[in-house]
């Protein structure tokens, strides 16, 4: 799930960025350095929208480097238990299939999937139903339920499932 | 845990929003504040008053259109209220591990237990109740397509690697060859610069594994490090066809310097295993069809402890068609014949590719009747002996006495008494290698290929 919301850092800078361009560096720096991230308590940083404000700066002693604390507002995406997720899969295989949404693992083993589908192996491997309607394979997207998550400071898992009304495969993989 | 809430048509201003969140997550969506459940409340009073029948398809339809269509509500909190407990408490046998979750209920789980499947990915976990269940599922799969397992080795049995340190003044001409495009060695030489090393397929190879994978689901087995198994991968399946993601090194391994089936995901009774070191397959010798070694640079053969000129220095390779991959696929191709012999009735469950390899096995010697002369040393109980046993394997029966039904005397020397019987009677005088020959191309080759040399020894 995503959210808006103002999260807060305190950004070092280099004294030879002091000047009329100290904002714009000021904000490169944040973009760089917190979007793609990930905290275990709010999820990734997906993108800044926007500075709040940026606090008085406190000189560090011996360095020079300066400390602003920035208040920015951003959007995050964190997963939760319960959460209707639409991922694509990135490998298949006997024990069941992983799968991404954004930077989100997802893993969903075979007693997650619906009885009716079965493995094949070969070159591409993948589970198809008895009269081969459905397939998922490699580069299909599925609409999945998370039933557990394990967050951890740099990363974020889940255990999905499909085995449920509504979920499953939602479009194929295309074939150009 | 309440997630609609949250949504925008709420919060007038994303501070309000941050606290809601920070508020959530502290209490980490597993017990319910006070408000929500007031909400909770009055959503059920609601409901009550539909029928127990359209109540029970609304909550079905909103737990995947309530994001979008109720943003108010919060009935899909107390929906996912529900779904916990009904995982609780169905007791999960929680079959594997992937990042200390269970595979099946999302448990988190502390410890780690059951083998480590890191060639599939790097935090799966499976218990051996699961790995039985999956092998099996997988071989009834398999068997409906006619298929075994296979497991591969690489060094010495489909290709040998140099490091670009060990190359010999000799061998350098090589390093201009390893151009694809230049006809010499067909692309079968590969210079891997950020490995520092120097990769020679095994002459055959690509027929071979082409052939194989009809027949087989291949895995490959290396006791090398994970990096350059997965760069030999891809040198010997470019698109990744015929092993996917079935690569396990020595990383993988369960025991020290041992191979082990205990990571394959297949029935030991359908895995057949191609390598040239018997040693460290010391649980499933059964399933071994031993490969003579691959030596092409002169680094690996002295290695092996052998003086002579490498193939690579005498500018030379191993036969194509009548090589050891060519020998070991006419051998792959009737055990698999014989394993899914429709005669026998078509219920392939109950069969053992072990039993099938002995009986291919017996048949290379059937017949020959060997007695050994100057072979073991002297008090050396003979029937232990590993010409013996091979012998016996390949079908031969093994005499201490000569008699005239003994077809073949195998000595290291032609002035033996034994010897110069087999000489006078007619009888075929083999060196031992000619047993051993035997056993690798699993046919008997022509004796006269393996004479005694007479003048050594007098």
């Amino acid at each position: 799930m995503f959210f808006h919301i103002v999260l807060e850092r305190n950004m070092q800078l280099h004294p030879r960025h002091f000047g009329r361009h100290l904002r714009d560096n000021l904000v490169a720096k944040l973009v760089k350095d917190v979007e793609g991230t990930c905290s275990g308590r709010h999820g990734f940083v997906v993108a800044i929208t926007g500075i709040e404000n940026v606090g008085k700066g406190l000189i560090r002693d011996g360095t020079g480097f300066v400390t602003f604390p920035v208040k920015y507002q951003c959007v995050v995406f964190r997963p939760f238990k319960g959460e209707i997720l639409e991922a694509v899969v990135t490998m298949v295989n006997k024990m069941g299939f992983f799968a991404e949404a954004g930077p989100v693992q997802i893993f969903v083993s075979n007693h997650l999937i619906p009885d009716d589908m079965e493995f094949q192996s070969g070159d591409m491997p993948n589970y198809t139903t008895s009269d081969g309607s459905v397939k998922i394979q490699k580069d299909s997207e599925v609409r999945l339920k998370i039933i557990g998550t394990r967050v951890d400071a740099t990363e974020i898992f889940c255990i999905g499932t499909i085995k449920d009304d509504f979920l499953g495969v939602i479009n194929d993989p295309v074939t150009s | 845990m309440s997630l609609v809430t949250d949504s925008p048509v709420h919060s007038s201003s994303s501070d309000g929003f941050a606290a809601y969140l920070d508020a959530e997550l502290d209490s980490d969506s597993s017990d319910v504040s006070p408000e929500q459940e007031a909400e909770d409340d009055e959503q059920e009073a609601e409901d009550e008053s539909d029928s127990e029948y359209k109540r029970v398809k609304r909550q079905k339809v909103e737990e995947f259109e309530s994001i979008e269509e109720h943003p108010g509500s919060t009935s899909d909190g107390s929906l996912g209220q529900n779904l916990e407990v009904t995982v609780t408490k169905d007791t999960c046998t929680h079959p594997g591990v992937f990042r200390e979750l269970c595979i099946r209920c999302g448990q988190k789980m502390e410890g780690g237990s059951g083998v480590a499947f890191g060639y599939i990915h790097k935090d799966l976990r499976l218990g051996s109740d699961e790995i039985a269940r999956l092998r099996d599922t997988d071989l009834k799969n398999l068997l409906r397509h006619k298929k075994l397992y296979l497991v591969l080795d690489l060094d010495h049995t489909l290709l040998n690697s140099t490091r670009l340190l060990d190359i010999t003044p000799e061998e350098l001409y090589l390093k201009n060859q390893t151009d694809p495009l230049q006809g010499g060695l067909k692309g079968n030489l590969f210079m891997l610069n950020t490995m520092h090393m120097l990769t020679k397929l095994r002459p055959y190879v690509h027929t071979f594994l082409k052939e194989a994978s009809k027949m087989f689901e291949m895995y490959i087995y290396t006791m090398g490090e994970r990096s350059y198994a997965l760069e030999m991968a891809k040198l010997l399946d470019p698109e990744r066809v015929y092993f996917s993601s079935r690569v396990i090194s020595q990383a993988d391994c369960t025991q020290r310097h041992q191979k082990g089936l205990d990571v394959v995901l297949g029935q030991e009774s359908a895995v057949l295993i191609l390598d040239d070191t018997e040693s460290v397959w010391q649980k499933h010798k059964d399933n071994l069809i031993l490969m003579e070694r691959y030596h092409f640079f002169a680094s690996s053969c002295r290695q092996f402890g052998f003086n002579c000129k490498s193939l690579s220095e005498l500018k030379s390779d191993e036969s194509e068609p009548d090589g050891a991959l060519a020998t070991v696929l006419k051998v792959l191709q009737r055990i698999h014949s014989m394993f899914f012999d429709l005669e026998l009735g078509d219920d392939f469950s109950g069969r053992d590719v072990r039993q099938v390899v002995k009986r291919v096995r017996k048949e290379v010697l059937k017949g020959c009747k060997i007695v050994f002369s100057r072979v073991f040393p002297t008090r050396f109980q003979a029937e232990n002996h590993h010409l013996w046993r091979m012998a016996e394997q390949l079908g031969a029966t093994c005499a201490t006495e000569l008699d005239p039904s003994v077809s073949h005397v195998v000595s290291t020397d032609a002035g033996t008494e034994k010897s110069r019987w087999a000489l006078q009677e007619k009888k075929f005088l083999v060196h031992p290698g000619w047993i051993e020959a035997a056993n690798y191309f699993w046919q008997k080759k022509p004796e006269e290929n393996f004479p005694v040399n007479q003048k050594k020894n007098q």
